[in-house]
């Protein structure tokens, strides 16, 4: 095995090109000031989630029913829900489970997706099998899927889970298939089979390590609309369940004291848009620097 | 363009099979076994087998598959188990409001999209422009419910504008006012992407020779930009709004259980909240067969556009 990975020709296109770029496409994005301060921004939340523990000024789950549904401002930065609990507090924990939803769905799904895309543009006899099963899959849009898992399962946090890592997975397929499509018809992967490279190797090092730049891409660009996807089903009552902080399912929480204290559900809301906002405006950035083919 | 429209049946045939094989297997790994249901709790396992040899539940699961199909075409999907009345015709009082709520939010973002696209199109580099294309990546953003929630707020409670819950009946019957906020949630899911593409397409259109010649023949601006550039740009965004169904079903669900409206997306929500088995799956299997029929009515629409596919 060994001695094939060394006989191996260097894999040209992609490989060598893109490491000559790459210690300016980090400027590059950041040379977009839009992107740049989505970065910064995405970067704040996403340090304040994974630290939670000692950022958040309160223990998110502690009720205090003498202070309820607190307007922002004063003691409590950003007011207290209907239970007293710290708004703030709770944000900085929920948003750690809502980047966890958009996070599983892009590697899970990416990594399924992305074999089965891959598989199917190197065998060719996998092919029509895989694209079926992508087209049924594709039948069904995220939202019935993460219905049915939790008619099956259950509504929790792991069913929404699934459900975005299947809702993932036809779209990445497809993308890794064309991209991989392309690299198939390049001579270099003709010259590894008439040097005897195994099909591991090539499917490895000659095929998915060029096409895994395009899949990065679609990935970034779809993160917001996994998270959009999950925190819509946790709105809906199939994701989280109390007392559990997750943005989405706070937003709901709140739907029901709407009239009196509306920044209850309005500041969770708030929060998912500029965790998505930014997701997606990074994500345009990398998209335009890394892979300007995909702009459509 | 007959051919055409066969041809598109035939091609959602495997994904339509593939949706109803889901929805079957959905039921046969439920929790909940269908023979114990209908027998009730306090019944002898013998009364079980009974029953179960009755539904033909010990059968090859290819059969029971084919049966399932035959009783979804005759329309028996079972009956609910909190109502106790039959799916199909919970499924029939709510599909109609579902499709004239889509319809509905279509109508409110097709043509605010097409407008604020051609008017950032025309106005290309300008405040304008700039000011269009924020607003439609931040749409784009959006939780559905954010907005939902921010309507319900002040257009419904704070400054009484319109009804906030439930529908009114049809909107030819007084409904109307019942719909203009979930219409306008849902649509605003759809009014971003519409307006980039239709700039994009407008941009492209407006530099082609057939414009060109357009003003050259002294029409004016208007003619050109509606007459030519607008009608040319459409056909792309004809092929968005059926990439986007998914997101119109989706936004559905969520603004039906918002606004209290009365459509499948609520049923399948509140089914599954108080595990009803049977209509839940019901719903979800209408919802997905709904997407279906909307990408094939894309498709055959973007023939009936382009006639350059009607060869």
């Amino acid at each position: 095995m060994s001695t094939t990975m060394d006989a191996a020709p260097a894999v040209p296109a992609a490989g060598g090109s893109s490491e000559m770029a790459r210690p300016s496409v980090m400027r590059r994005i950041m040379r977009d000031k839009v992107a740049g301060g989505a970065a910064l921004l995405l970067t704040i939340v996403v340090v304040a989630a994974l630290f939670a523990e000692w950022v958040a000024p309160y223990d998110p789950y502690a009720i205090n029913l003498l202070n309820v549904m607190a307007p922002p401002g004063g003691e409590h930065l950003l007011g207290t829900d209907s239970n007293g609990r710290d708004i703030l507090s709770r944000l900085i924990y929920g948003a750690r489970n809502t980047l966890m939803l958009g996070l599983v769905g892009v590697i899970f799904g990416g990594f399924f997706g992305g074999v089965l895309g891959i598989l199917a543009a190197f065998y060719k006899r996998l092919d029509g099998w895989i694209m079926r099963l992508v087209d049924v899959l594709l039948a069904f849009p995220a939202i019935l899927i993460g219905l049915s898992v939790a008619a099956i399962a259950g509504a929790g946090l792991t069913s929404v889970l699934i459900a975005l890592v299947v809702a993932t997975v036809p779209d990445v397929a497809r993308v890794a298939r064309g991209a991989a499509i392309g690299v198939m018809e390049q001579e270099f992967i003709e010259a590894g089979r008439a040097l005897g490279v195994s099909d591991f190797t090539l499917i490895w090092r000659y095929l998915t390590l060029n096409c895994i730049s395009t899949i990065f891409v679609f990935l970034t660009l779809r993160f917001g609309q996994i998270i959009l996807i999950g925190s819509a089903l946790s709105f809906l009552g199939m994701g989280a369940q109390p007392p559990t902080a997750e943005l989405g399912m706070m937003a709901a929480q709140g739907r029901d004291f709407l009239f009196m204290a509306p920044h209850i559900a309005t500041i969770p809301s708030l929060a998912i848009f500029v965790i998505v906002l930014c997701a997606n405006l990074l994500g345009d950035a990398i998209r335009d620097v890394l892979d300007p083919r995909l702009q459509q | 363009m007959g051919r055409q429209i066969i041809q598109r049946l035939i091609i959602s045939f495997p994904a339509l099979i593939g949706v109803l094989f889901l929805c079957f297997v959905m039921m046969q790994v439920a929790p909940a076994d269908p023979a114990a249901i209908i027998a009730g709790p306090d019944a002898r396992q013998e009364t079980i087998d009974a029953i179960r040899l009755d539904l033909g539940l010990d059968r090859p699961i290819l059969v029971q598959f084919i049966e399932y199909i035959g009783r979804v075409i005759q329309g028996d999907l079972g009956r609910s188990i909190i109502s106790n009345k039959a799916v199909s015709e919970e499924l029939a009082q709510t599909i109609g409001p579902t499709l004239e709520l889509m319809i509905g939010g279509l109508a409110m973002a097709i043509p605010l999209g097409i407008l604020l696209g051609t008017l950032a199109a025309v106005k290309r580099g300008t405040l304008v422009d700039r000011a269009i294309m924020a607003v439609s990546v931040a749409g784009v953003s959006m939780p559905i419910f954010f907005i939902g929630l921010v309507l319900i707020q002040y257009v419904g409670f704070k400054w009484n504008l319109l009804p906030f819950t439930g529908r009114n009946g049809p909107f030819w019957d007084g409904g109307l006012s019942s719909m203009v906020l979930p219409a306008l949630t849902l649509g605003s899911v759809l009014i971003g992407p519409i307006a980039r593409l239709t700039r994009t397409a407008v941009l492209e259109v407006l530099g082609a020779d057939f414009v060109r010649t357009a003003r050259a023949k002294g029409l004016r601006e208007s003619t050109v930009i509606v007459g030519h550039a607008l009608r040319n740009a459409l056909i792309p965004v004809v092929t968005l709004i059926g990439l986007q169904a998914a997101y119109l079903l989706g936004g559905a669900v969520v603004t039906e259980t918002m606004f209290s409206w009365p459509g499948v997306g609520r049923l399948a929500v509140g089914a599954i909240i108080s595990s009803d088995f049977p209509t839940a799956q019901g719903a979800i299997m209408i919802l997905a067969l709904a997407f279906l029929l909307i990408n094939l009515i894309v498709d055959v629409l973007y023939v009936y556009l382009d006639p350059r596919m009607q060869r």
